[in-house]
């Protein structure tokens, strides 16, 4: 055990600021445990990144994706099981869904590039940091 | 410190009617604590809103870490918790009966990651990775807030198990799980159990004879009342789900119809069958496969050097990865567009175990080994390497972008196998082979009929797909099916016959109790919000998960009820069909539909959350 950490308060109470944050929705099967690897294997990322577990993302309705970016969110990584996916016809279905969700961001002026469908399994572990660097950029407008 | 309710649908059930949260952030004994503030994540987290308690403890997942937990469902009155720690596959399930014990629901948990996803990714930014924690910990509460206490799924189940294919896998399973007593039928197509065993000579690692191997499973088989036994019948159907699947099987012109709780899926592999002129293949006096040569060598009488179809093979050479480990724009595809990158993960092995029988039995001939590499894993087995290379076994290790080329015999050349040898530099060699023997390899047997009716997970490779190949490596999406053996991928006897072994003792527990208990994640109705729109149906790929039924408008529970002797036709669910996947969720516009303990209200509050941090 090191020294433990402490944070001077008015760090924590300046919060993180709009626009920069990305949403990565992440699968119990493959690309959850997939971020855990990256953590296991001591690599960092941009703090900047909140994953949410869910059985798979196909869940989300279109408005899901849009109300993330009217809350803020700068980015939104959709990291699926591909077809590595236990559930049936479930990735067709997301990416027909996403397909959709494009549609509307376009109609709204918001740039596609924030939105990325990708796929990511238990041992991705480059390609889940080069996905948040990617988008990052996309993020910062570069 | 606040403790008052919320308003919302979600029921309490534990008396209290307000919603109060305990936060608990772990230390993990420094992994968390050097990075985040965790002093002050609890300090922050004490004010915010329902949350009755937060505190910080070196290591939550101990007996006291549990035990502080126990102290505040007593004294403080608190109903939902959420705990900030290490990754939930390490301990979710440590915690929710660590409420259950506490005489909680223990679905009224949430558990948040700041080690692998927090704490190891942004070590040297202290002050973000503390903002982080803190943003992931509000909507880890925003979540607890809005979860609704849950039941497992009790469903009844049928204590007997259709065991799909009668080799070593299937065999292996069958007597796992007569062992165990429950009554097993095991269905295999063909005219007596043994699968691949049938087709075999002597295997590795013990050198027994394949064929005495089956025999003798196969008599252990008979040998076991439980077991009822059902060849060269043809499955037409499985319906059903866990507990209560129904298998139809086509025996002797009539059909039968038999009962399961469980399914152990042991239908196996086809060997690889190299297209017309790959490698020479279709010269049947001078190529073979290893299949063939396995199978027939045994029964050749040894002598000075091999004869092969009446000839005399002083040059015998092995060509490996014929259908295995191919590449893109090298290979030619398969049927399905792509091609077979996958090793067969046998072939190695059991080629270099022929070799060394050869050079036993046949000194004069010589023999050829030609590898991508040589993958003998598994206990033992690189002693086949070092023998056959002992023996005067000569190894070539051809290169990876050029696919070698059998050229055919021609005046008083033989035929050779060209190609460039990594050994030496990218030499161009040519090895003589009066027999080129082709190590095929595995591929997926064509079971169409049997994932379409099950709806089976099947992975890139056209193998079986496991649910996890880690955490759950027998077991498909689908309750209660399981996988033995080579219908999942590529293995050795011993590892498809442990597989097997797994797998019936996965079945075994399934149906130790008269009911099975099924995880609550799956999809909830909510009946007097349908319109009857049927979106949600098109979604699924579960037949009979969701369906259409005529309901009575006044027993819908809607406000204001409706007229008696109306109906109106609305959803409704089999709970034991839904695999959980959500997709029908997406479409439900009236929200008629939510994934149990994954609802998408918990979610936007999540996000909102995160969002204003
Ligand atoms: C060239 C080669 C050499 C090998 N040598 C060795 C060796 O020396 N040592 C070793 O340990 N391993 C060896 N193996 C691997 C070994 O063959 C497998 O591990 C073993 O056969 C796997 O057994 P299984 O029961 O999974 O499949 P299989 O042996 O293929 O049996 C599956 C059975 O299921 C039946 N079936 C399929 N579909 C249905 C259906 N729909 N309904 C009813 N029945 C069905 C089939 O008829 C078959 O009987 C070798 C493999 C190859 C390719
Ligand atoms: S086991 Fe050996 S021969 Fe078979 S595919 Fe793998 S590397 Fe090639
Ligand atoms: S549950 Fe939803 S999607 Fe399905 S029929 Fe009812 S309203 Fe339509
Ligand atoms: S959650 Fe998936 S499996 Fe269940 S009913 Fe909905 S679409 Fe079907």
């Amino acid at each position: 055990m090191g020294q433990a950490a402490v944070v001077d308060p008015e760090l924590l109470k300046a919060g993180q600021g709009n626009g920069k944050k990305i949403l990565i929705l992440t699968t119990l099967a493959s690309s959850y445990p997939g971020a855990n690897a990256v953590g296991q294997a001591r690599l960092s990322y941009s703090p900047d990144t909140y994953i949410f577990r869910v059985p798979d993302p196909v869940m989300f309705p279109d408005d899901f994706y849009l109300q993330c970016f009217d809350k803020g969110f700068g980015g939104i990584l959709v990291m699926s099981s591909g077809s590595d996916c236990p559930y049936e016809g479930a990735y067709q279905r997301l990416s027909a869904r996403i397909a959709r969700v494009y549609l509307k961001m376009k109609e709204k002026g918001i740039s596609t590039r924030r939105l990325k469908l990708t796929t990511i399994c238990t041992v991705c572990r480059a390609a889940f940091l080069k996905e948040i660097a990617e988008m990052r950029k996309a993020v910062a407008g570069e | 410190m606040n403790g008052t309710g919320r308003p919302g649908d979600n029921q309490l059930g534990e008396s209290t009617g307000d919603v109060r949260v305990g936060v608990y952030v772990c230390h993990c004994g420094g992994n968390i604590s050097d990075v985040v503030d965790v002093k002050a994540l609890a300090g922050l987290m004490a004010e915010y809103p329902h949350v009755a308690v937060a505190k910080e403890y070196p290591f939550m997942c101990s007996d006291p870490g549990q035990e502080i937990i126990l102290e505040d469902i007593r004294a403080n009155r608190v109903n939902r918790v959420v705990v900030a720690s290490c990754s939930p596959t390490l301990h979710e399930t440590t915690f929710r009966r660590a409420l259950q014990r506490g005489g909680l629901n223990p679905y009224l948990y949430e558990h948040v990651n700041i080690r692998e996803q927090v704490s190891w990714v942004h070590k040297d930014d202290h002050a973000a990775a503390t903002r982080k924690a803190l943003a992931l910990v509000r909507a880890g509460v925003e979540k607890a807030t809005r979860l609704d206490p849950l039941e497992a799924l009790r469903v009844k189940a049928e204590r007997r198990v259709a065991v799909i294919g009668g080799g070593p896998a299937g065999m292996s399973a069958a007597l796992a799980l007569a062992g165990a007593g429950l009554p097993v039928d095991l269905f295999e197509k063909g005219p007596a159990l043994g699968g691949r065993l049938l087709e075999m000579g002597r295997v590795f690692p013990t050198g027994e004879e394949a064929t005495a191997l089956a025999r003798r499973l196969a008599e252990d088989v008979a040998a076991q009342g439980s077991i009822r036994v059902h060849l060269g019948g043809e499955i037409t159907r499985v319906d059903g789900y866990v507990g209560n699947f129904e298998v139809r099987v086509e025996e002797g012109g009539s059909q039968a119809r038999v009962k399961a709780g469980a399914l152990v899926l042991a239908t196996g592999f086809d060997h690889y069958l190299p297209g017309a002129g790959e490698f020479g293949s279709g010269d049947a006096a001078r190529v073979a496969t290893l299949p063939e040569f396995q199978k027939a060598l045994g029964s050749l009488p040894a002598g000075k050097v091999l004869r092969w179809r009446g000839r005399e093979i002083r040059h015998l050479a092995f060509l490996h990865c014929v259908g295995s480990r191919q590449a893109e724009g090298l290979n030619p595809p398969q049927a399905d567009g792509k091609v077979n990158d996958y090793c067969s993960r046998v072939c190695c092995t059991a080629a270099l175990h022929a070799a060394s029988q050869v050079l036993d039995r046949f000194p004069g001939t010589q023999v050829y080994d030609c590898h991508k590499d040589i993958r003998t894993y598994g206990r033992g087995h690189e002693a086949y390497y070092e023998d056959a290379a002992k023996k005067g076994a000569l190894f070539f290790r051809y290169a990876e972008d050029a696919l070698p080329e059998y050229l055919p015999a021609s005046g008083l050349l033989p035929a050779r196998l060209k190609f460039r040898d990594v050994l030496t530099w990218m030499e161009e060699v040519e090895v003589p082979a009066d027999l080129l023997v082709l190590a095929t390899g595995v591929v997926p047997r064509a079971i169409k009929g049997l994932v379409e009716s099950l709806k089976l997970p099947v992975g890139a490779d056209r193998f079986l797909q496991e649910a996890h190949p880690k955490l759950r490596p027998v077991e498909v999406a689908n309750n209660g099916i399981f996988l033995a053996g080579t219908c999942q991928a590529p293995m050795t006897l011993d590892e498809a016959c442990a597989a097997a072994g797994a797998a019936a003792a996965k079945a075994a527990q399934l149906l130790s109790q008269a009911e099975i208990s099924l995880d609550p994640f799956v999809v909830e109705l909510k009946a007097e919000r349908c319109t009857g729109c049927g979106k949600c149906l098109e979604e699924c790929s579960y037949s009979g998960a969701l369906k259409l039924v005529d309901r009575p408008l006044a027993g819908l529970g809607a406000t204001p009820p409706g007229p008696e002797g109306l109906s109106a036709a609305v959803i409704a669910v089999n709970e034991a069909l839904c695999k959980g996947c959500g997709a029908c969720v997406a479409v439900c516009e009236p929200r008629a539909l939510e994934l149990a303990g994954w609802h998408l209200d918990q979610f936007e509050a999540m996000a909102g959350a995160i969002a204003a941090s």
